[in-house]
Parts: structure tokens; sequence; C-alpha cells
């Protein structure tokens, strides 16, 4: 982003406080410091000479969580998450980061993950469709690797993997590192040219977020453009409409609610495909959390699990305090990081998460 | 004592009551804490000075905790100063004597809904927006709907008698409250009944409502909700001139047309506010008019406002400049569509009786233009809330190119506010109709009240002592 955009925005968001509804860090910290306008009039303050950047207003600008909701709900548009991005970078580059992000960053960068260290190998096998299976997926939630493989042969499919074990960039990006993110976008890009697939297939919001959205407009990386991006739950709720994949209603009764993953409210066509799919094998009514579709919050799956994880704790128990309030005691959610992140919390609220792909895999009606 | 030493004391007995993680004293929270919506604290900011901030950013999280709080402020003779949203333009939220900023945001919990009665019961801290997608859930409205819904704070709705876009109908937050829990600067909890309308004595709630933080913490309140309605209905129509909207304005209230909206634009707003932010080129003075509630009942209503305003010349815009106005109503205050910097501007907003409405309105005009004329000065307005009795003018000043000196702008600022606040009250209206005193209009309010200044003194005294709560704010004096 240009850095007469970034001032621009800031300058806006500074006194602006009309996304505060939807602001996720300030309703779990009640802290007007760690708002969009608290982190813009923290930044535009320090380029006036009002402070010297130190460990407490870096960790105001740390304490974001890629404005997500913020860029979503504004009116005019502005580029919030872009910006606090540049700040983080500057910040990053300077050397004033807190000591948690050059971690990360170095496991980035020799790992391709921060949740591990499998450096997997680039696939040399060849189709039309690709699966996505970033990092997320391959460390956090390896379950969901091998159903959504079950429910794509049924929808006909054989994809390759491709970005296996491998951040999306997102996580780069969010934390300072533009140029690592765009390695990596780039690094996830050529596996999919070298699979030769004219179709990826994400198995998160965050992994369409990332190839739609945040390569073309943030990183500055351009998708192939015969290359169609398609997540899971979309593609079988088409199929589902088609009735060319059928499920079996499963003798569950309990009250359930879907639970919209992190970065949800950055891909909105797609809050009606799980919900369609949950009431196709499930028999038990559906509830909605207060904090749903182009509200939903994030759990502590982004930046913050590195730079605060008290916050990302916070973050996590928020939607399972939602889930209590509403009284369901079944959850279900698609996505690998905010499976991870909710299930280690859940027991203490007396609830269940539940997989989706595995769930929607033990469901599907054979032929 | 040193000073060191006694905000020391003060920082643990504050911690012993809301515990650590609650208390803060970080500089960078102070920073944003030290403003709120008001221009000359974000003016001072603009240009790299320094604000007085606040000792301590406390978070209770129940009324409980917060009279505590409060009898170490009587204890330590420290400011308090409530804060919900910061969404106040007045300074209200402003910590001009340095002190305690009592967020209340975590008293944020939905106590009761009754459907049969149709009230809510939340607590102060709650914000608006959510409150209304909570009450919404059950096809429920609290028909308050203040630009600022998406940050304001219930108490924050309350606290400076706010109006939303429309009290037309359905009155001012004032009208919608039944009953609130308050704690009284000494730390003691009251509740007033939530029965607004009986004979038992006078109505002491009211003294709450426009305090402003000054009289002590609104912690919880009790407020009248609606059915969501079958329809709304919005048209626009366009006067070639200013007093003939108004007259329509007038015979649509006193008629008793029970109209939702009715916004009615002066000429140099439609040519720019409204060209700005609705892409709209009307020459004239731009009215929207809105009905809601049952289908066949609005129709009739509207029917009968069209008629009104045909009579006194309108031209019919029809629809969809109406129903665009709705959409986006509270576009007019985000950024790059509000007033912004470097730019000059205030809201020198009034109400006043039918009969002085639009004598003030050119009364203002005049003496704003004029005086500072050198200045290039642009005045502004439109009519936006209504009564049975008489209407407000939300009247704006715009200096694009004020001094880049930060003392010369305050100076220059607060002159521009003496010339239309003189115009206001030397032709019978209110220094203020839904924004507030604070710390804006505080110097106006012996003006405004005469004798009975000294009334609302001794109450002040009578409930706040030590003068804790929110110093410097509607009028009343600092910490004794």
């Amino acid at each position: 982003m240009k850095l007469e955009n970034v001032a621009a925005t800031l300058e806006s968001c500074r006194f602006c406080l009309m996304c505060r509804h939807v602001d996720p860090v300030s309703h779990v910290t009640f802290n007007e410091a760690l708002t969009p306008h608290g982190i813009a009039l923290t930044a535009t303050s320090q380029k006036r000479g009002l402070f010297e950047w130190n460990e407490e207003s870096v960790h105001v600008i740390y304490s974001d969580v890629d404005g997500g909701n913020a860029r979503a709900h504004c009116v005019t548009g502005k580029p919030f998450s872009e910006a606090v991005a540049t700040i983080k970078a500057e910040l990053a580059a300077k050397g004033f980061a807190p000591q948690s992000v050059y971690d990360v960053h170095d496991k980035l960068l020799k790992f391709h993950s921060p949740y591990g260290e499998d450096r997997l190998e680039t696939g040399k096998q060849k189709s039309d469709i690709a699966l996505f299976v970033s990092d997320e997926a391959h460390y956090l939630w390896p379950s969901s690797i091998d159903a959504s493989l079950k429910l794509l042969k049924a929808l006909g499919h054989k994809p390759v993997f491709v970005g296996r074990g491998r951040s999306n960039g997102f996580l780069a990006s969010s934390l300072g590192f533009p140029e690592l993110a765009e390695e990596q976008a780039r690094g996830v890009l050529e596996e999919i040219q070298n699979a030769n697939a004219k179709q990826v297939v994400t198995l998160s919001v965050g992994d369409t977020f990332a190839l739609t959205q945040l390569y073309p407009e943030r990183l500055g990386v351009s998708l192939p453009t015969n290359l169609q991006v398609k997540d899971l739950l979309s593609l079988l709720a088409n199929a589902l409409a088609k009735k060319k994949v059928s499920f079996k209603l499963s003798k569950d009764k309990s009250l359930y609610a879907y639970i919209d993953p992190t970065h949800a409210v950055r891909v909105p066509v797609r809050f009606d495909a799980p919900r369609t799919l949950l009431k196709t094998v499930l028999s038990g009514e559906a509830e909605e959390l207060f904090w749903r579709r182009e509200r939903a919050h994030p759990v502590g799956t982004t930046a913050v699990q590195f730079t605060n994880p008290e916050l990302a704790e916070k973050l996590t128990r928020a939607r399972l305090e939602d889930a209590v309030q509403t009284g369901v005691n079944k959850l279900y959610c698609e996505d690998p990081a905010t499976l991870y992140h909710l299930s280690k919390y859940t027991k203490e609220y007396g609830l269940e998460v539940k997989g989706l792909y595995e769930f929607l895999a033990s469901q599907l009606v054979k032929g | 004592m040193s000073i060191g030493i006694q905000l020391g004391m003060i920082h643990s007995e504050l911690e012993e009551i809301v515990g650590r993680d609650y208390v803060s004293v970080k500089e960078a929270d102070k920073l944003v804490y030290s403003v709120d919506w008001f221009w000359l604290p974000q003016m001072w900011l603009d240009r790299g000075q320094k604000l007085q901030t606040p000792d301590f950013i406390v978070h209770p999280s129940t009324v409980e905790e917060i009279s505590e709080i409060l009898k170490i402020a009587n204890n330590y003779k420290i400011p308090v100063i409530p804060w919900g949203g910061g969404s106040g333009s007045q300074g209200g939220a402003v910590p001009v004597y340095g002190g305690i900023i009592l967020d209340v945001k975590r008293l944020n919990k939905i106590i009761d809904i009754d459907e049969k009665s149709l009230t809510v019961t939340a607590q102060a801290g709650i914000n608006g927006t959510q409150l209304e997608w909570a009450v919404n859930e059950k096809n429920l409205t609290l028909p308050h709907y203040p630009a600022s819904a998406n940050c304001a704070t219930l108490g924050g709705y309350l606290a400076p008698r706010g109006s939303g876009t429309i009290s037309t109908k359905y009155g001012k937050a004032e009208d919608l409250v039944l009953g609130m829990e308050i704690v009284l600067p000494t730390g003691k909890i009251i509740r007033t009944p939530k029965i607004p309308q009986h004979a038992a004595g006078p109505d002491f709630y009211h003294l709450f409502l426009g305090s402003e933080g000054t009289l002590g913490v609104i912690t919880e309140a009790t407020m009248q909700l609606d059915y969501l309605p079958e329809v709304r209905l919005f048209r626009a129509v366009l006067f070639d001139d200013l007093s003939k909207g108004l007259e329509a304005g007038r015979r649509l209230m006193v008629q008793r047309l029970e109209p939702t909206v009715i916004r009615l634009y002066d000429k140099k707003s439609t040519l720019s506010q409204v060209k700005k932010v609705l892409g709209y080129e009307f020459d004239g003075a731009y009215m929207v008019i809105g009905f809601d509630g049952d289908k066949d009942i609005a129709a009739l209503q509207e029917k009968k406002a069209m008629a009104i305003c045909k009579s006194l010349d309108a031209k019919d815009l029809g629809r969809e400049p109406g129903e665009s106005w709705w959409q986006h109503r509270y576009d007019f205050y985000y950024p790059p569509k509000g007033l912004h910097f470097p730019w000059m501007y205030g809201t020198t907003e009034t109400v006043a009786t039918f009969s002085n409405i639009e004598k003030i309105y050119y009364a203002q005009k005049e003496a704003v233009e004029t005086t500072y004329k050198d200045w290039n000065v642009d005045y502004i307005g439109h009519f936006s809330h209504w009564f049975h009795w008489g209407t407000m003018i939300y009247s704006r000043f715009i200096i694009k190119e004020p001094p880049q000196d930060a003392t010369e702008a305050l100076q220059l600022h607060n002159r521009v506010w003496n010339t239309a606040m003189t115009a206001v009250l030397e032709n019978g209206g209110m220094v203020n109709e839904h924004h507030g005193v604070g710390l804006k209009l505080s110097r106006f309010m012996r003006r405004q009240y005469g004798e009975a200044w000294g009334m609302l003194e001794n109450i002040k005294d009578a409930l706040d002592p030590n003068g804790i709560m929110n110093p410097g704010k509607v009028g009343f004096g600092g910490v004794k």
C-alpha cells in the first residue's frame, strides 16, 4: 500500500468511531485504545511527535486482529487492515516489534509455518483441480484433509494437494513482513501452476480471503487469469442443490449452531452454504449465534495468538460464551484453525465442537 | 504526601476493587482517553499538542465496583469522568482536570426484555447497535437511532439527552426511559421507579438526564420499545423557499400526522451536504418526510402530508431521494463525507418554538457569516428533530482554512461559538437540543438559565459536595 494512502486512511480512522459495534478486540478488552480509532490515533499521534514508539504503544498496534470487521463495515471502504499492516511493517523493519513477531518470522522463513517443522516437498502430480491444504489444516486440524478428499471424491474430483503445510501468507502480512508474505503467496501460486490446476479448492475462509483478496489487493500478487478459486462448502452446497451429492440425515436431534470462522466477514457470499448443508444432515433445530454472519468475530487464530496470547484466548472464549448464551451445546465449523482454537476450551463450557467436513463426510450417501 | 505517593495509593486501591487487568496507567491508553468527538481536543492533537490526560482508566464490571470507586475518589478528592463510547461532540468526556476515567463498557448486559410491556432493561455500558440487534431478534426496536449508535452506549444516549433520527415520532432518548439505576457521587446506589408517569411526587430522575455524569453515574436503564414497523415510507420534496418548508413541517406536526422523520435542508446544505453524500443536485430546500408503522395508516399519513406540501408549492421528488437519504443517513458523519480536518467546524444547533425558529436561523446565519467573513466561513443548516411546538436547527459553521497555531485556532473557534450562541439566546432559543453541554457550552449555562441556575448549582453541591463528578462540565465548576 502506498504510504500516502496509509496516512490518509489512518487520518480518517483516528477520529472515526463508526465500526466500534463490530470491533472484536474492544468487545473483549473494553479498551478504547485497541479499537480501530485508538490504533489509528496512536499511529498518527506518533507521526506528530506526541510520543516515541515504545513497548506500550507497539502493543496497541500488535493487538490488532487485522481489522477485517472494520474493513467490512466501513461505509466509505477505508483500507484499515492494509494501513495497519503497513504500520506494522514499519515497526518490524525498525526492530520495534515484539520478539514473538521475529520468532514467527524465522519459522515462516525456515519451515513456511509457525505450527510445525515438516517443510513438505512440493508434489509432482498434475490435475485440473487442486486442494489447498495450508499449514492450519495440516498441523492444527489434520482430520479435515481426509474428510475433504472424500467429499471431493463424491463430487467426482480427484485433486492434488498444493501448499501443504504452508502458510498462505496472511500471517506474515499481518505481522508486518510484506516481502515474506509476497514470497509465500508466490510459493503457493507456483505450486498451483506446477500442478496445472485450473481450479483450486480451499478449506477455510482464510485461504479464500488470502487467494482472492490479500494477494491481489495487499500484496500485489495477481492470480493466473484462468485460475478459479472455490471453497469446498460452496461446491458442496451447489452440488446438493443440483442433486449431485446426497447426505444421510443424522439421528442427532440436539440444538446446534454453526459458528462463522475467523475471516468470515471478509467473504460474505459463503454465509449460507454451511447452514444449508447442516440443515440437510441434521434433524435438530438450528440456532444462530449473536455474533454471526456479517458481525462474526474472529477467534484467536490471527497474529494475536503470537503477539498477544491472552487476547487470543479472550477472543476464543467470547465465541464460546456466545454459544452458551444462545443455549446450544453443539457447534459446527469447517475452518481448521478456528476448530483448533475453540476446541482448547469447549469442555470448560460444556460444549462440543465438531469439524463440519468430517461430519459431512460421515453422512455421505455413496453412489 | 507527594503527588506520586498519593497516585500510587489510589492506584492500588482501584486495583483492589476491579483487579489489575482493569486499571490502566499506560500512556498509550491515556492518549486515547484524553479526547472525545469534540473538535477542540481533536484539533489540539491534530496540531501535535499534548492534552491533559487522565491519571487512571478504570473498567468496572458491577455497580458495586462503581460505588466503591466513587468512595475512593471522594476520599482523595480526585475527579471521576464517566465514559461510555467517547462519541460525545461537546467535550463531555474529556478529562480536563485529569483523574479517573470510569469506562462503563463492561456493564453491557441485557437484564430483561418484557415482550408484553415492550420494555428492555439493560446495563448502561451496552453498545447502542448491539442493543438494537438484540431487541430486533424479538421483532422489537428501541426507536432511538442516533448517528453515533455504532459507538455510543445506552448511558451515553441518556446522559446528554440525545435525539435519534426518528425522534420526531418516538421522542428523544429521555422520552423513552422509564427508570434508571444511578450511582450518586457519594457512592450510594439508587433506583428510580420504572413507571415514569405518576403523581407520586416530583420526577427526580429527570435530574440525571442531561447531567452528563456531573450528578452521578447512570448504570442501568429501562427503555420503551416498539414493534419493528410493518413499513417505513420515505419521500422527498423540494421547496423553493425555506420558509415554506418550515411551514410545511409545522403543519405536519400541529395536525398530529406523526411523521417519523422530517428533515429540511437549507439551500446551502442541499447544494453541499446532500450533493456530496447522496449525489443529488437540487436547487432549493430539500425535505425528507417519513412515516412508519401499519402500512395503511402510514400510506394515509403520507398522502395527507403530501397534500400539505403541495399546498405550499413543493415539488414532489418521489420516493427514491427519500429512501436514499434513509439508507445513507449516517454517511454524513463518516470520513471523508463528514466534516474533517484541517477544517474548523462546529454544530451550533438549537431548539425553539415555531414562532422563533426562523428568526433564530437568520439571526445566527447573519451573525456568523458577517462577523467571520474574512475567514470565508460557511454556514449551513437543516431542521431535523420536530416537536408539536417547535423544531431544532442543526446549524454548522465551517472554516476551511483556520489558523495553524493551536491557541489561535481555539480562540477563533470560541469566538464563533460566542457569536452563534448569542444569536440563539437573544432570540429565545436553547443553547442545545441533543448534543449536550459538555465543556463546549459550559460557559453559556448561567446565561441560559438566569436565576434558575443557582438552584441547579445548589443541587450539584448537595449531591456532589466534593465536586468530583466530571468537573468543568455542564456549567459546574472544578473539584473542591
